[in-house]
């Protein structure tokens, strides 16, 4: 609030020119997790399910069923496997379709990707 | 009351692009000014939280045509919070039948959309058993950006994105 105020005086705008243009703050928000599927093995695909306090992951052979509505940011997941869990920086996440939110992350080294992503 | 969620889901294909038609109309319809009725169907608060922070000086809804109302009957989209109480159902029903037609439903947040709660005998652990919903806002609470976009989704001023996300890093995110 003090910088919004001060930069009030400095420009005499203190409002977002979002969604005309990206807001800057955006990058700081919490928000789910983006996956490195070299770094992802089944094992640590296994914990994330485990670990997860909201239940945004399953499993599946070969593929780890990520629900982006379900999650809630916490960042555990992050903290499990740092190098295989980023965070995305993604906030636009409105979506006509719940099924939209649900994305399927091939895990390395399970057997039947294919089978899966097919 | 019954239980049943609404078939929005099960329609054939032919209604299907007549629900598109109508979604274009409404869109058309509420380009310019949209009036919208907050329901909190048991959350924790800091989607509320959010929501009041919309109309703050940094966020400033109102420059985007975006109004609330403290009443159902003149409200054209409910934006509702929370993994929907058993005990607040008919309260939520009774909501929505209040309102004018057309009317959209906005869901927001992880309860709502069906995240933290398994449904028990408290509540429905979604939003969706209870109303049609049209628009799905994923955050754990959303921030007033993500609630801006999804409200210009559900008025297709803004595309919808997160169906072409993959959260894979490195990728085309």
């Amino acid at each position: 609030m003090p910088q919004w105020f001060v930069k009030g005086l400095r420009r005499g705008v203190v409002t977002t020119r979002y969604p005309a243009r990206p807001d800057p703050l955006a990058a700081t928000l919490p928000g789910p997790p983006a996956f490195r599927p070299d770094a992802l093995t089944g094992q640590i695909a296994d914990d994330l399910v485990r670990i997860c306090p909201s239940r945004a992951f399953r499993r599946a052979p070969g593929t780890l069923i990520f629900d982006a509505g379900a999650c809630t940011g916490c960042g555990r997941c992050r903290d499990r496997a740092p190098d295989a869990v980023t965070a995305s920086g993604e906030f636009e996440l409105a979506a006509t379709n719940r099924s939209a939110l649900v994305k399927l992350i091939p895990v390395r080294g399970d057997a039947s990707t294919v089978e899966v992503i097919a | 009351m019954s239980s049943d969620p609404p078939a929005r889901a099960a329609m054939p294909p032919a209604l299907d692009e007549a629900a598109d038609e109508l979604r274009r109309r409404v869109a058309r319809q509420f380009g310019r000014s949209l009036h919208i009725r907050t329901l909190d169907t048991g959350s924790c608060a800091a989607c509320e939280q959010e929501i009041r922070m919309l109309a703050a000086p940094h966020y400033d809804l109102h420059r985007l045509g975006f109004f609330f109302t403290p009443t159902p009957r003149h409200a054209d989209l409910l934006l509702v919070t929370g993994p929907m109480l058993r005990a607040f159902a008919s309260a939520a029903r009774k909501t929505y039948d209040a309102m004018p037609a057309p009317k959209l439903v906005v869901a927001t947040g992880a309860c709502a959309l069906g995240g933290v709660y398994q449904p028990d005998e408290f509540s429905y652990g979604s939003v969706a058993a209870q109303l049609p919903i049209d628009v799905w806002i994923a955050g754990c609470p959303p921030s007033p950006l993500a609630l801006l976009q999804g409200l210009m989704v559900a008025v297709d001023r803004m595309a919808e994105k997160a169906s072409r996300l993959t959260f894979i890093a490195g990728g085309a995110l």
